[in-house]
């Protein structure tokens, strides 16, 4: 049976206050990178793209596995809320994969002479941007919310499988892109502008996700307002919640 | 560039790094800030069962 259409329960200020403080601690990193840090011996000034460019790319990964997570949730709980969230958590993924493809041209150019190359990292990236953009496009296209809930996690899986290649294709092929840092292989200078910035990067991306998840559940709200949809239909008897 | 492999200046693509990603970050929460105003906004409407603004007219 169909409970209650998702409400507005407030906590939206949850999202501004994440995302503001993300804001600061950009700000607070990016400075250290970009004038206190000290330059890399060979990629010089141009390894200060390092401070915005890894953190961008570890949470974009990370917000595609909280879709991921949400989309799980989903098919085996049910709840409007996760597929509130789902959509908000793909829509900042793919900003930020984008934000993450634009900033590693910008790097690419000096380093390896071009702004794109078909390298297995930059085009298993591109396929993920394409993959979960095109599940935000297509779920504008269905009015059921039912089915575009239930279908859309389904596709969110199903496109989650390259989010691991992206992380191994560095490894499995012979790929431009360097291999993944470790603390061990990068000097102590670079330690802490880079971890201001992820962590930057980590609440602005929640207090992003927070908001957007309040603004689906208020225009599905709006969608599934009474009269609510007749049971029996596709995946109707999905124990679906509130949003709290 | 040197002929040694080290990368010499550089600083346009640094700017440009940051510029785009300050860029894209804020014009993105801005949306996400005004997609929210809208929607609660259109959300208190219904909620007190008065008509859009545009109702009536023409």
């Amino acid at each position: 049976m169909l409970s209650s259409p998702p409400v507005e329960g407030g906590g939206a200020w949850r999202g501004y206050v994440l995302g503001a403080l993300g804001l600061l601690l950009l700000v607070w990193g990016s400075y250290w990178g970009l004038f206190l840090a000290p330059a890399e011996s060979y990629m010089g000034d141009v390894q200060r793209i390092m401070y915005v460019h890894v953190p961008t790319a570890w949470n974009a990964m990370l917000a595609l596995s909280f879709a991921f997570c949400c989309a799980l949730v989903f098919l085996l709980r049910g709840g409007w809320g996760w597929d509130c969230r789902l959509e908000a958590g793909m829509e900042v993924g793919v900003v930020l994969s984008t934000l993450l493809c634009m900033q590693g041209a910008i790097w690419a150019k000096p380093t390896w002479g071009v702004w794109w190359d078909w390298d297995p990292r930059l085009t298993t990236t591109a396929v993920l941007v394409f993959a979960f953009a095109g599940i935000l496009a297509l779920r504008r296209f269905v009015d059921d919310p039912v089915k575009r809930a239930v279908w859309s996690s389904v596709a969110a899986i199903v496109a989650f499988v390259d989010v691991p290649i992206v992380y191994f294709s560095v490894k499995w092929w012979n790929s431009l892109h360097q291999l993944q840092s470790t603390p061990e292989t990068v000097s102590g200078a670079f330690h802490w502008p880079l971890r201001i910035n992820a962590f930057g990067m980590l609440f602005l991306m929640s207090g992003l996700i927070v908001l957007r998840a309040r603004t689906l559940a208020l225009r599905l709200r709006g969608e599934l307002g009474p009269p609510l949809p007749e049971p029996g239909r596709a995946a109707a008897a999905l124990p679906l919640e509130a949003v709290r | 560039m040197s002929t040694l492999g080290v990368i010499e200046g550089g600083w346009e693509f640094v700017w440009g790094a940051y510029g785009v990603s300050a860029a894209v970050l804020l014009l993105y929460a801005l949306w996400v800030h005004t997609r929210y105003r809208a929607e609660r906004a259109r959300a208190e409407r219904e909620a007190l069962g008065s008509p859009p603004p545009y109702a009536g007219e023409g």
